[in-house]
């Protein structure tokens, strides 16, 4: 396999291919990927999320808007508010923000309602979205794992068809192989709680030991306290797009599985503080009990 | 909130090497006990108490462990409001050896359901279900767990840490 590592988006990126990747394929991959970061991130000053936190308004999104901001609104539901974009203000206060500060300007605080203070629509080639104030919008819930999508579609268009696009703990897989994955102990990440087998499927975890800026304070919020989740240490999901997986590994931690599987398809390893997890059926014997 | 409480809060962030002695350079570093978002006033000053439990040394965090912490047993209780609104009482003692907690005992009051959810988290690592390996001597191709930082978030922690220990 080849391998062409980068960061972005605030992650460490690694594509495996079978064949080389040749430069326009590197560029488009590229370009994919600084465009995404322009429209989405709330770590810089020239975002389309920046003028969103500067007023209400109406702004344009691009039309892969649509599935993503679909996600959320299912997810919105399914946890009864506790997923939610707008959880980038509670982030703020807590000390995580564009300029990393650290420092909590406040006791938590819930987001912004999302179905109060949003509505969008999607055009031919435009996603539309209003606001009825300023919002800061974090789609860090799923958004990495639609991002990996998108670079998989680039590869499939370029002809690969065997091929590992690996964002982090996000990752995508297609081929006759399957990939073994380690799943990282929590609290250790040395040691792994178990060795699952990935083929042509996405796998996304989700954790809390790693974006730790202070006592309990890390990145996983629940949006309708504005307060860091305390229960569920580490999620795992597998599901046949990156992004469901994605944001199905946030979901976890706020829902139960069963909650979700009412409309989604996925399976999934959850572990708790205490040292306790559950798994869907399909995933008994993956773990190291 | 004591020092004490503050070893107690660090306990809940995993117990590993590092959180702890983040925990401990905390307590060297100031008084004015910074709480965690289950205690009462939320977090005030995190930079001066950073318990990055980030074991694998990949965010650049070795520095936090240079040996500035002062072996001994710690020991108080700790109390927090939690959305029930019934004080809840947490008493905790941990003996740090090395940097390393070696011995942890916890109890709390559990007044209620909720509560008892979350006070779970301090007994991490006690009720074990499911038992780490050793990565090294798995044969795996890749490993999925917390996702890494980026660069920014890295070198900011790192900064705080350096004012923090100094």
């Amino acid at each position: 396999m080849h391998s062409l590592g980068f960061e972005a988006i605030g992650t460490q990126w690694t594509l495996s291919t079978a064949e080389p990747l040749d430069a326009p394929t590197q560029a488009a991959v590229a370009e994919l990927v600084e465009g995404y970061d322009r429209t989405y991130s709330r770590f810089r000053s020239d975002s389309t999320v920046a003028r969103m936190a500067e007023g209400a308004g109406s702004f344009e999104l691009p039309a892969s808007a649509a599935p993503l901001l679909e996600l959320f609104d299912t997810l919105h539901r399914l946890t009864r508010g506790a997923v939610n974009p707008l959880v980038g203000r509670s982030l703020e206060v807590l000390g995580y923000d564009a300029g990393y500060s650290f420092r909590a300007s406040g006791a938590p605080s819930p987001a912004a309602d999302w179905t109060d203070t949003v509505s969008w629509s999607a055009g031919r080639s435009v996603v539309e979205v209003r606001t009825t104030a300023p919002v800061t919008l974090d789609i860090g819930a799923a958004g990495k794992g639609q991002l990996v999508d998108l670079v998989s579609a680039v590869l499939e268009s370029a002809g690969h068809r065997e091929y590992v696009v690996d964002a982090g703990s996000d990752l995508r897989h297609a081929g006759g192989t399957a990939l073994r994955v380690a799943l990282e102990y929590p609290y250790d990440a040395a040691r792994a709680v178990g060795v699952l087998s990935v083929r042509n499927r996405s796998l996304c975890a989700s954790a809390v030991n790693r974006r730790q800026w202070g006592d309990g304070l890390h990145h996983v919020l629940d949006a309708r306290t504005g307060a860091p989740v305390q229960a569920v240490a580490a999620t795992w999901t597998l599901a046949a797009d990156t992004r469901t997986a994605d944001g199905l590994a946030t979901a976890l931690f706020f829902a139960e599985p069963r909650e979700l599987a009412a409309e989604f398809e996925f399976d999934y390893v959850r572990m708790f503080t205490d040292g306790r997890a559950d798994y869907s059926p399909a995933m008994a014997g993956v773990l190291f009990t | 909130m004591n020092r004490a409480s503050k070893s107690l809060l660090c306990a809940a962030a995993g117990l590993s090497l590092l959180s702890a002695a983040g925990c401990a350079a905390g307590e060297e570093a100031d008084t004015a006990a910074p709480a965690g978002p289950t205690s009462e006033s939320p977090a005030q000053s995190p930079a001066q108490s950073p318990a990055v439990s980030d074991a694998s040394g990949a965010a650049g965090s070795g520095s936090a462990a240079s040996g500035k912490y002062t072996d001994g047993e710690y020991s108080g209780t700790g109390s927090y409001i939690p959305p029930s609104g019934t004080s809840e009482d947490v008493d905790v003692k941990l003996t740090l050896e090395g940097n390393v907690v070696t011995e942890l005992e916890v109890e709390t009051s559990g007044k209620n359901l909720q509560s008892k959810q979350y006070q779970r988290e301090f007994t991490s690592n006690i009720q074990k279900q499911v038992v780490g390996k050793n990565i090294d001597e798995l044969d795996v191709d890749k490993v999925a767990g917390s996702s890494l930082t980026s660069q920014g978030f890295n070198r900011a922690l790192d900064a705080i840490r350096s004012v923090a220990a100094s």
